[in-house]
């Protein structure tokens, strides 16, 4: 309606190319601008997913194709050897692995266990940074930030030392106390923020009914905000789960060791047995890419308001 | 005026102690004293030992020697330092550079609509939990010189014409390690840029291609200053999760050959757990932890100024 009122022609013309620039483009992006968006991101997708195709392929194929030129793809005749081989069943083939099995146990136990203490001491705490005002808030919300950040390398270190001095070196409880404090600082950041989003007047209600604030706690709030606790609890089994140099440091004995030290099993002097390291590799990475595909946005919420925000 | 502060902070404490105020405390108490004692005690205890000679015997005698600066002083006169600062620089300023244009790239790709693009964009994120320890054995067999796929990829497209021995050799193992770290890195970037990217207000867009703006100019004077602090906050992030990387470079080189990828990270954990000199490697982590500090304080500044926006 205002364009109709523009007296001078100049003003005229100008809108009128401006809108014609406008219809030309629309026009021109949607079908060559969608097709050609469509194959960058497929392009893209198919070559970050590559190596994860090839973990997979590989640990099916039979001990053949693994080294054939050029390499395939698919293989023709899937074997689930490695699989086995791989948690330590008996397969026809010489190697025989028999520990597979223990390090998925001992992985399943320290995650687990950093995963439920995590939770345990991050819920409280997040509590209280999001209801209270307190001394020290802002310092401690610092301390969290700057804790994130920390190198494992760094507290390796003086950890080792500590066990040392303390006998738990060669416990499963080493590496469960240092994963959860990798985890910790995280989680409360996380669940700090689900608790803003439950409103106070909830809380307030269950104050004047009589109940105490744990229950509350309990009972009220954390029902409500289960979604993110199980983001926080899958987000600390997986730092756990994969965990690299705590285990590498305090675990010697191989009956403790988890998984991300049993992968190397499969590396031989002259030999290594890629189809199972892969299929072992495999099964390690299960849990980590099915957690990604369920809670993708509790994920991605959480690393950007823990982050950015 | 520090004494009465301090009378008034008692008689604070006695007060809210009476009046509930301590509540919060008994919340955070948990988290705090853990975080302390498995974390805020082993990097005073790293700055402690830097001060020491500190070695395998004292492991066993517990008696330390203060030696002052003497740990710095070796550390920074070793030539081994230096060329690993030099690697732990090459190998995250590369990294970082080619994570955050890949990543700045995508987030701008999957911005706009086209078919399939969420679930693209969901499995690009796919590897982004999975544990290290897979990422480092699948490059391991990926960068294999007889039968690895990059190999065969490269000279099939005739980009190298014969295989190379990517991890075998010097010269192109830092290179192999930072590939593989940018794969690792990828979905991070995409996240936290999308994030950005997503918030982006779209009539200054549409208003720029009617001016005529071609997509590199809207690239660069739109996205990347509206962009400023979430792409600094970025860039401190992954400068800070970069520069701390052992885990991925132990698998795949162990920092060979030779010295060919050593960082400061696997060359802390070489003088503790292969030459046992703890001061030393002690004093390699504080100097490191003096790094991270500064861009820890980078990005606070860059995330407070994105809230003040």
């Amino acid at each position: 309606m205002k364009e109709a009122h523009v007296e001078s022609s100049s003003g005229c013309i100008m809108g009128f190319v401006r809108r014609i620039q406008l219809v030309t483009h629309w026009m021109r992006m949607p079908q060559a601008g969608i097709a050609l968006r469509f194959a960058m991101g497929f392009i893209a997708t198919a070559i970050y997913l590559m190596p994860l195709f090839w973990m997979v392929s590989t640990s099916l194929k039979p001990q053949s194709e693994i080294f054939h030129t050029p390499p395939v793809l698919i293989p023709s005749h899937p074997q689930i050897d490695s699989y086995r081989s791989a948690v330590g069943l008996p397969t026809n083939r010489p190697e025989l692995y028999i520990t597979g099995a223990l390090y998925f146990k001992n992985s399943f136990i320290i995650a687990a266990s950093t995963m439920l203490l995590t939770l345990a001491l991050a819920i409280p705490a997040a509590y209280a940074l999001s209801r209270f005002n307190f001394r020290g808030k802002t310092i401690f919300m610092l301390f969290l930030l700057v804790a994130q950040m920390l190198p494992g390398v760094l507290l390796v270190i003086p950890l080792f030392v500590l066990f040392k001095m303390f006998s738990l070196y060669n416990t499963h409880l080493s590496v469960i106390l240092a994963d959860t404090a990798l985890a910790l600082p995280f989680a409360i950041i996380i669940l700090r923020t689900s608790f803003f989003q439950i409103p106070d007047a909830l809380e307030e209600a269950g104050l004047i009914d009589g109940a105490t604030r744990l229950q509350v706690l309990w009972y009220i709030i954390l029902p409500l905000i289960r979604a993110s606790l199980v983001a926080v609890g899958v987000f600390s089994f997986l730092t756990a789960w994969g965990e690299f140099v705590f285990a590498l440091s305090f675990l010697a004995k191989p009956e403790l060791q988890p998984i991300s030290i049993g992968v190397f099993q499969f590396i031989g002097m002259y030999k290594t047995q890629w189809d199972t390291m892969m299929a072992f590799s495999t099964l390690v990475a299960i849990p980590a890419v099915v957690a990604l595909l369920f809670l993708q946005r509790q994920f991605i919420s959480g690393l950007t308001s823990g982050s950015v925000k | 005026m520090a004494f009465s502060s301090i009378g008034n902070d008692i008689k604070d404490i006695k007060a809210s102690f009476f009046k509930g105020k301590l509540t919060p405390y008994f919340y955070i108490l948990p988290s705090g004293l853990f975080l302390f004692v498995v974390l805020g005690f082993p990097i005073l205890y790293s700055v402690f030992m830097s001060f020491q000679k500190y070695t395998l015997e004292t492991l066993v005698s517990r008696q330390t020697q203060f030696i002052g600066f003497k740990n710095y002083f070796d550390v920074l006169g070793d030539p081994a330092f230096a060329t690993a600062l030099q690697h732990s620089l090459v190998f995250t300023i590369a990294s970082i550079f080619f994570q955050f244009t890949i990543g700045l790239g995508l987030a701008i790709l999957f911005s706009k609509a086209f078919p399939l693009s969420n679930m693209m964009r969901g499995l690009l994120l796919s590897g982004w939990q999975i544990p290290s320890v897979v990422t480092g054995t699948l490059f391991l067999f990926l960068f294999n010189l007889d039968y690895g796929l990059i190999n065969f990829v490269l000279t099939s497209l005739h980009i190298i014409a014969e295989p190379i021995g990517w991890i075998v050799q010097s010269d192109t193992a830092l290179p192999a390690v930072i590939i593989a770290n940018v794969w690792l890195g990828i979905p991070f970037n995409l996240i936290l840029l999308s994030a950005g990217v997503m918030g982006l207000p779209e009539d200054v867009y549409e208003a720029a291609t009617v001016d005529g703006a071609n997509g590199l100019q809207k690239l660069i004077y739109i996205t990347i200053p509206l962009l400023k602090s979430t792409i600094l906050a970025v860039l401190m992030l992954g400068f800070i999760y970069t520069l701390r990387v052992f885990d991925l470079i132990w698998i795949i080189t162990k920092g060979g050959p030779g010295s060919a990828t050593e960082v400061l990270p696997t060359f802390a954990y070489r003088l503790s757990f292969i030459n046992f000199n703890f001061g030393r490697s002690a004093a390699v982590s504080v100097i490191m932890l003096l790094i991270l500090l500064g861009g820890a304080i980078l990005y606070l500044r860059a995330i407070t100024e994105e809230e003040r926006l």
